[in-house]
This record gives C-alpha cells, sequence and structure tokens, in this order.
C-alpha cells in the first residue's frame, strides 16, 4: 500500500514537473545596479563572515556605528567549512543576511543564482581596487560585490642560503629559478631547493601562476582553454622541478616551516600568511634569514590573487545600509585599520601608500605584484574545474605523467562540465 | 413479499451501518496514525520523490531560487554517470573495498568472538572492552592515530619494519597501499560490533551437541565446521548484510585520512557523490545516488540468496 503511494506520489510529481513546464529562461544579460538612497544607514545589518574576520569583524564595525548611529550592525561568524552549505541553504530558503562575505571563488556559483545584487556604480569606482580583484566580482559581464581583501603568492627564500647559492636578491626569471634551486642544493648544503605543492587540492594557485607568467589565457570566447602551448610549457617547467628532485613530491604536513627554518628547504612559493607562521616558528632573529621574491618572470611575472569579496544578497532587508556599510569598508584608512586588525591584506589600491604597509620590504613584494596578479575566471563551475586540475596535477608532479597528456584530460572534462553561465 | 422487502431494507441498512462503521474506524485509525504519515510523508517520501525528480534534470545550484526553471533530462544523468571515469574508478574502488573488507571484518569478528568464548575466559571483560572500544570511538581521534601509525617517517609500522630489515612503503601516501590500508583500518573500526553480535550467537549454540560431537569423535576445527557454523548462519548473514550496507557506503574514512587520494585511489562513490553535491550538481550527484541505492539492495539480496535460511 504504501510503496503503491510513494510510487503514485513520484510519477505524478514527475508529470507535475514535467508538465508545468519546466525549463530554463532565456539569459537576460547584463543587469544594471538600483541607486542607492542617500544619508546616513541606519537599521541592522546582518553580516555573515568566516574565519578570523567572522570572529573580529562585529567589533571592528563599532567605528561604523560611531558615524552612523541609527545603524547595527550584527555579525555571525560562519566557520569556512560550512560556508558554501550554508549560503546555498539561505539562498534556497530565501532567508540570506544583508551581507555576507564570500571567498573569490565561490562567487561565480553564488552570482549565477541570482541571490547577489548587482553592485551599484555610484558607491563604487571599479579601478579603486587591484584590477585582479575586482575580476573575482564579475560574473557574466555584472559585478555582484566589492573585494574586501586580497592575497597573492611569491617566493620564499633563504637569504643566507641564497647568497651561499649565488642568488642574493632571489631569482628573477624561470631559467634562474631553476638554477637556484640546484645551486641551494648543491653549494648551499639544502636537502631540497624548494618546495612546490606537488599537485592535490589548491595546487592550481601554486601551477597557474607560472602559466600567466607564459602568456596562457585560461578562458576564450566563454569557454575554457586548458589545452594550449603556453599552459602545457608552464606545466611541464613545474614539473621538471619534481623530475629533476629539486622538489619534493611526498612532503608531509606541517613538515615544511621546520624544513625551512632548518634550512633543509631552500625556497618555497605561498601567500602573506606564511610570514606571522615563520616569524612565530622561527623564533629570534628568523626574519632576517628570508626574503620574498615576486613570481620569476618567463614572458611576465604574474601571480595569482585571492582573497574574499562582501556582497549583499537581493533579499536583504536593509539593502541600502548593506551598501553603505560596504563603501565604508572599502575607505582606504579603515582598509588600512583592518590590516592592522588582522593582517588581510588591503584589496583597495590606494590603501598601500599608508606608511604602515610601505614600511615592510616583504609586503611591497606582495603590493607590487597583486598589481598585475590574476585571479581564475568567474564561472560557476570553476571549483569543479579546479578539482579535476589538481587531480591531474598530482599525475604530473607525483607520477611523472606527461603535461601536454595531461591537460587534454583536463579541457576534455572542461569542455563536458561546460562553464555553467 | 412484505417479508422479503423488509429483510432487504433491513439487509441495506446493516451493510450501511457497517459501511459506516468501517468508514469511522478507518477515520479513527488514521488520525491515530497521521503524526506519523505526516511526518513520513514530509520529511521521508517527499525528499525520496524530490531527490528521483532531480535525478532526471539537469539542476545545479545555481538554480536555488527557481528550482523549477531546469530542464528536463531523462536519464542523460545515469547516462554521464556511466561515462565518467571518476565515478567509475570510485565504483571500482568500493567494489574491491567492499570484497575485501566485508569477509575480512566478518572473519576477524568470528576469530574475536570465539576467542572469547572459549579462550581468552580471563580477561573476557577486558579484551570484549578493547574490542568493542574501537567501534565507540570517534573516527576524527582514530584518523590521527592511524595516521601517526602509518607515517612513513616517524610511523610505528614502518619503523617496526626496519627493526627487521623491510623498508616499508608510505602506506596512505601510495596508490598500491592505499586502498588496503583503508581497508584494514576500517575492519578494525567495525569488527567489534559484529563480535558482540556473534558472541551472543554462540553463546545460544546448545553445549549438549558439542558433547555429543566429542563422542562422536569430532576435533576442535570439525566441531567449528559442522556445528558452529552452521548453527550462527542467521547471525552470519546479519553481519553480511550490515557490514556489507555500511561498506558500500564508505565515506568517512578516505575523507579524514587521504580526502580520496593519492591519485583518487580512495576515493568511494559516497565520497564522489558527495563531492558532485559540493560542486553543485545536485542532479547528477542525485542519479549517483540511486546508483548506490540499487547496489545496496542488489548486495543485500544477494547475500540472502548465498547466506540466508535453506528448507534442505
Amino acid at each position: 500500500m504504501r510503496n503503491r503511494l510513494i510510487a503514485g506520489a513520484a510519477c505524478a510529481a514527475l508529470a507535475l514537473s514535467v508538465a508545468a513546464g519546466c525549463g530554463r529562461d532565456a539569459d537576460e544579460g547584463a543587469q544594471t545596479a538600483k541607486e542607492v538612497g542617500a544619508g546616513k544607514a541606519s537599521g541592522e545589518i546582518t553580516v555573515w563572515a568566516m574565519g578570523t574576520e567572522g570572529e573580529k569583524l562585529a567589533e571592528f564595525a563599532k567605528g561604523f556605528t560611531a558615524d552612523n548611529p541609527q545603524a547595527k550592525v550584527t555579525v555571525t561568524a560562519v566557520p569556512w567549512d560550512a560556508a558554501g552549505q550554508k549560503l546555498t541553504s539561505a539562498i534556497a530558503a530565501k532567508q540570506t543576511p544583508d551581507v555576507s562575505m564570500i571567498g573569490t571563488t565561490m562567487q561565480g556559483g553564488l552570482a549565477k543564482t541570482g541571490a547577489l545584487d548587482v553592485t551599484p556604480t555610484d558607491l563604487f569606482a571599479k579601478d579603486t581596487f587591484f584590477p585582479g580583484a575586482w575580476d573575482t566580482t564579475v560574473v557574466d559581464g555584472t559585478s555582484y560585490g566589492v573585494p574586501w581583501y586580497v592575497e597573492t603568492r611569491g617566493i620564499y627564500y633563504r637569504t643566507d642560503l641564497a647568497a651561499k647559492a649565488g642568488f642574493p636578491a632571489g631569482p628573477k626569471t624561470w631559467d634562474e629559478l631553476t638554477a637556484m634551486a640546484k645551486a641551494l642544493q648543491a653549494t648551499a648544503g639544502a636537502k631540497w631547493g624548494i618546495n612546490l605543492q606537488p599537485g592535490k587540492t589548491g595546487s592550481w594557485q601554486s601551477v597557474l601562476p607560472f602559466g600567466w607568467s607564459n602568456g596562457a589565457e585560461l578562458t576564450k570566447d566563454g569557454k575554457y582553454t586548458f589545452d594550449t602551448p603556453q599552459l602545457a610549457e608552464a606545466v611541464g617547467y613545474y614539473q621538471s622541478f619534481f623530475t629533476q628532485k629539486l622538489a619534493p613530491a611526498n612532503l608531509p604536513q606541517g613538515a615544511l616551516e621546520p624544513a625551512f627554518i632548518r634550512g633543509e628547504i631552500g625556497a618555497f612559493m605561498s601567500g602573506p600568511w606564511h610570514v606571522g607562521i615563520l616569524n612565530e616558528q622561527g623564533g629570534k632573529g628568523f626574519a632576517g634569514k628570508y626574503s620574498v621574491a615576486p613570481m620569476p618572470a618567463e614572458k611576465s611575472s604574474t601571480s595569482f590573487i585571492g582573497g574574499s569579496n562582501l556582497a549583499v544578497f537581493k533579499d536583504a532587508k536593509n539593502r541600502d545600509a548593506a551598501w553603505k556599510f560596504l563603501a565604508w569598508l572599502s575607505k582606504p584608512d579603515v582598509q588600512v585599520r583592518w590590516y592592522q586588525t588582522v593582517s588581510d591584506l588591503p584589496a583597495v589600491q590606494s590603501a598601500w601608500t599608508d606608511s604602515a604597509l610601505t614600511a615592510d620590504p616583504i609586503l611591497k613584494v606582495f603590493g607590487e605584484q597583486l598589481k598585475s596578479a590574476k585571479a581564475p575566471p568567474a564561472y560557476p563551475t570553476w571549483d569543479q574545474i579546479a578539482a579535476v586540475f589538481d587531480t591531474e596535477m598530482e599525475k604530473v608532479c607525483v607520477g611523472g605523467e606527461d603535461p601536454a597528456a595531461a591537460l587534454k584530460r583536463i579541457q576534455s572534462q572542461a569542455d563536458s562540465i561546460g562553464t555553467g553561465v | 413479499m412484505t417479508a422479503i422487502a423488509t429483510a432487504g431494507a433491513h439487509r441495506a441498512g446493516r451493510t450501511a451501518q457497517a459501511g459506516a462503521k468501517r468508514w469511522r474506524r478507518a477515520v479513527t485509525g488514521w488520525s491515530f496514525a497521521a503524526p506519523f504519515t505526516v511526518l513520513f510523508l514530509v520529511f521521508l517520501a517527499l525528499p525520496v520523490v524530490a531527490s528521483l525528480v532531480m535525478s532526471v534534470t539537469d539542476m545545479r545550484a545555481t538554480d536555488l531560487r527557481t528550482p523549477f526553471a531546469v530542464d528536463f533530462v531523462g536519464l542523460g544523468n545515469y547516462q554521464r554517470l556511466f561515462g565518467d571515469d571518476l565515478f567509475l574508478r570510485a565504483a571500482l574502488n568500493t567494489v574491491v573495498f567492499v570484497a575485501a573488507g566485508v569477509p575480512l571484518t566478518i572473519v576477524a569478528a568470528l576469530a574475536a568472538a570465539n576467542a572469547l568464548n572459549s579462550g581468552l575466559i580471563r580477561f573476557r571483560a577486558l579484551f570484549r572492552v578493547g574490542f568493542y572500544l574501537p567501534v565507540v570511538t570517534s573516527i576524527v581521534a582514530i584518523a590521527v592515530v592511524w595516521r601517526f601509525l602509518l607515517d612513513p617517517e616517524a610511523g610505528l609500522v614502518d619503523d617496526l619494519l626496519a627493526r627487521v630489515g623491510v623498508d616499508g612503503p608510505n602506506w596512505l601516501g601510495d596508490t598500491r597501499t592505499s586502498l588496503a590500508s583503508i581497508t584494514v583500518m576500517a575492519a578494525w573500526r567495525n569488527f567489534g560490533s559484529l563480535m558482540v553480535i556473534f558472541l551472543a550467537a554462540l553463546q545460544g549454540i546448545p553445549a549438549n551437541l558439542y558433547e555429543a560431537a566429542t563422542i562422536d569423535g569430532a576435533g576442535r576445527w570439525q566441531q567449528f565446521r559442522r556445528v558452529t557454523l552452521p548453527l550462527m548462519r542467521p547471525a552470519l548473514l546479519f553481519g553480511a548484510v550490515i557490514t556489507g550496507i555500511g561498506y558500500l557506503q564508505l565515506f568517512e574514512e578516505p575523507l579524514v585520512m587521504t580526502q580520496g587520494g593519492p591519485l583518487s585511489s580512495t576515493l568511494s562513490v559516497s565520497y564522489h557523490i558527495y563531492n558532485q553535491f559540493g560542486f553543485g550538481n545536485y542532479g547528477y550527484a542525485a542519479a549517483a545516488s540511486y546508483v548506490l541505492f540499487v547496489a545496496i539492495v542488489a548486495l543485500s539480496v544477494l547475500q540472502f540468496r548465498l547466506l540466508g535460511t535453506r528448507d534442505d
């Protein structure tokens, strides 16, 4: 009886969904934003933020409510692991907060749901932000949100060992990077010349900068293009560090920093957060023993830009105040203060002229790098493509497979998955 | 004539009365069952139907706000599934894991139960707790401990192997040993609950059967094969079905130990479905879930056929 009931209900639902004229609507194309009303913000603004930002933002937002006494900012801290799930459930239930922090790679998928409000151009000027960071907010020609903070990648190296190896100022080109890694091993006594991520989750963030530095483009005419000679050459170059035994293919988790501090690993590629980790683990005096070089150049020196954006939801109860809050967070002096609070690098270019950021030589390198750094295309399917890319890179780095063949496999997967736009 | 008419009317009245009575009983019955029925329909039947419908559409996470504006793709998702190398790889891994893991777990549980039943009488409580402990321990804690044990640099396993002159592999980092390591770990983690069930079954076997077997001159192995095993068949069937269902849904172990790597060698079907849901491919992931569901039903039916009671 019950089985028949379920089967009947299933058939009915199926028939209904087919008959009810399911099917996709035509694309609406580029969208324009509504204006944000003038005057001070008022009412409650609900904000979701992840990680450290989620913990610290509530306190920090008091600067905003001091200027806008009618407004109240309520911050909910969301763990990164649950962020995607919570946001999609909120969108499905139409119970979104007014504002949420959004990882740059999540932007495409969330914008495509139609849940995000279009960035009002009267409040935000595109060229105040790093161009790569702004691009991450743009989906299908329309911007949905503003960059909040950014990060990028450079080459950390031991200055003392690099001096012994004959590269006191770090590597400038691809050839120099290879030569330095070899010399760090041969003459400076490091066990490994350099550490590069050998595939696995997130390795696209290390591999793609080499591709971009070699002139590779990931998209053309609204399609993914992985199967290009430029990218193949870059992946081949990346692989060479593993085939020449200059980079470890199987470093256990957490072993990198101690090995770098002991001088067993001469260099590694990472982002700004590693400064804090190294200074903490290395103890006194270690801060002077390493430096950061920009991405070595082949055709250009182009790194990866990551970080987080802030977006307002269409279902926001307090839209105007929400955008005003984001405008406040994008002010250069507020961005500098936010950097001083949680060490998040400012996404607003003019904030980088502040002495708090110019004083540090390592930050200067990252600041320079950010001007040209690129982000992956903001397509809804990027996360899935990235997972395919990471798996194939593991085959290349650890399994020693042919880079061009791996890229062909990525391309065929990317073609069948599509961009999702 | 009148008598017949009255009798007919009577009968009609009685059937009407009976109908009303039956109707009232049905209403009462259903209203008593209503709390469950409503909960069942809303929280069980509806999601099941919804996911079945979802599996024949091209729904993605980007359609959340307009879940009905999706295209009907028929069995397209299922077709794509069997052309997806990663899914086939996951399916193969899962089959290998089940084929090796279920017998391993059952044999381990049977051995432990027999040992506790006959040999290890003295510290029985201690051993029982020891064998059962992994079942109630959090998988996260287990994963941390096993990662330490299997670590190629500092792990106990490779350290012991080195002492006898064997160069141990990188258990979880090598594609040839990763799935085997996960299988052994899963068997170790799960045999405790089966052991408890088997122990109960063993103690339910009358002692006089063994006495009779001894008098007939049967050795211990013969007793085990001819007396113990046949009488334990219901318990074995139960163990095989429960473990098979659990193992087909392998997920936690690779998630916390290897993230499906290296090179997808420990990716299971459940993990693949989890990833696909994470990527927002709801239609595709729902189709994969139904394939897994059918596989679970098929395996259970097979086990009932092989181990179930036969009237011979």
